[in-house]
């Protein structure tokens, strides 16, 4: 586990996998290998209104990590994070009768997965229920845990293949935890901050 | 190469074949503080962890439920546990969910009920309370779990814990043992009460293990 960088790449006039093949050809080209498919999903539960104010609870789920479940829990004043065993998805279930989901907001993010030397990088492909919404770039660089030491380097290998839509600045949810050290847990949090933006979209994301 | 599954593809999956260890089987006891140690004793005879003795642990357990009124009738009620260890630092918390337990047939060996168990991360207490989740009562439980098969026999003490006292000085509720025979396994399996129902026959006079009746118990105080 390392540092990981998700960023938005702008599908301008292109489909959805068109944009997909496009960078996959780039990423092979730098001598990159497809190493399997990665899948990052996320589901929104919000609560009934005997419970008292609104809480939400966002609970995600990433190929990279099979065995675990991500909640987060948002109360409007701050975000607590969780991670548990797979059966939090059963607890869920149980607790329908608290917290309810909305189906219309079922968000995931899939494609291929490859790696590159000390890099792994995967090439999402956004669906708001079923909706295409974007492209979403995770870049992972594996031998570092603080954020701090390896952006410059995360930095200039995004560039290196997303040309001038790679970020120039760290990720909102990172910037004021570059010390820190790293954990899945950030991944998830830089998840739902995207799929909460694309929810919100009307058609594809053409946000840069 | 085929894409992954989602996570509810697998769960859904899983609930068909009913591999998920979603039901306790359970018989309680209690043991008085002056025959523990031929309980003790009696079990590192009986049970599969006869080389390394008992694993004791020293457990720290909150009680939390979730409750909203329905429309009409008896609020809806979600029990919440959650149990952290005291004595190993760097252990997962676990999360645990009881149900209530099934009615059934009277001849059944053993109490059976629902049961979710997971570990999680230590922020399970914060994101239960902001969950809306009230915290009912907390206690310490201290002692010993031996292995039988797929069977768990735990002998524990447990405290009371009041407010912010620290862990070392808390009281113990009486001058009993709580002794307890418990399996978790996929629902169905009833096979597992006959066996343990033979093995708490083994632990007659000594402790005498019971399906224990929470309803009946609270209108009794």
């Amino acid at each position: 586990m390392g540092v990981t960088i998700l960023t938005q790449f702008p599908t301008e006039n292109r489909t959805g996998p068109h944009t997909i093949d496009v960078l996959s050809k780039r990423i092979m080209a730098l001598g990159a290998l497809q190493q399997g498919q990665f899948l990052v999903d996320c589901e929104t539960y919000t609560s009934v209104p005997q419970l008292g104010p609104q809480r939400t609870v966002h609970v995600l789920h990433n190929s990279e990590q099979p065995a675990t479940v991500f909640s987060l829990l948002e109360t409007g004043t701050k975000t607590i994070p969780l991670a548990t065993d797979g059966l939090f998805d059963l607890l869920m279930m149980k607790m329908s009768s608290f917290y309810t989901s909305k189906k219309q907001t079922k968000a995931e993010s899939k494609g291929p997965r490859y790696e590159i030397g000390d890099f792994c990088v995967k090439l999402g492909t956004v669906t708001v229920s079923s909706n295409f919404k974007g492209i979403l770039v995770e870049v992972e660089y594996r031998p570092c845990v603080v954020p701090a030491m390896c952006w410059d380097l995360l930095k200039e290998f995004l560039q290196g293949f997303l040309g001038l839509s790679g970020p120039t600045n760290p990720p909102a949810y990172l910037q004021n935890r570059m010390q820190e050290i790293y954990s899945p847990i950030d991944t998830i949090h830089q998840y739902l901050e995207h799929f909460t933006i694309f929810r919100k979209s009307p058609g594809i994301g053409m946000r840069a | 190469m085929s894409a992954p599954g989602t996570a509810m593809d697998s769960l859904s999956a899983a609930l068909k074949c009913n591999i998920i260890p979603n039901q306790e089987y359970l018989l309680q006891g209690s043991v008085l503080d002056q025959y523990v140690e031929v309980l003790l004793h009696r079990l590192r005879g009986l049970c599969d962890n006869v080389d390394s003795g008992p694993e004791s642990f020293h457990d720290h357990e909150l009680c939390f439920t979730l409750r909203a009124g329905s429309g009409s009738g008896a609020p809806i009620v979600l029990p919440l546990r959650v149990r952290r260890a005291l004595d190993v630092a760097d252990a997962p918390f676990q999360l645990r969910y009881v149900g209530q337990q099934e009615l059934g047939d009277k001849n059944r060996p053993t109490v059976v009920r629902s049961s979710i168990d997971m570990a999680c991360s230590s922020t399970i207490v914060e994101f239960l309370t902001e969950l809306g989740c009230r915290l009912d009562f907390e206690y310490i439980a201290r002692g010993y779990m031996f292995r039988k098969g797929r069977m768990k026999i735990t002998v524990s003490k447990i405290f009371k814990v009041a407010g912010n006292k620290p862990v070392e000085t808390v009281e113990p509720i009486s001058q009993s043992y709580l002794v307890e025979l418990s399996v978790l396994a996929p629902s169905g399996q009833d096979a597992i009460g006959e066996d343990m129902r033979i093995f708490a026959e083994q632990l007659r006079p000594l402790v005498q293990l019971e399906k224990i009746d929470y309803k009946r118990l609270g209108s009794m105080m």
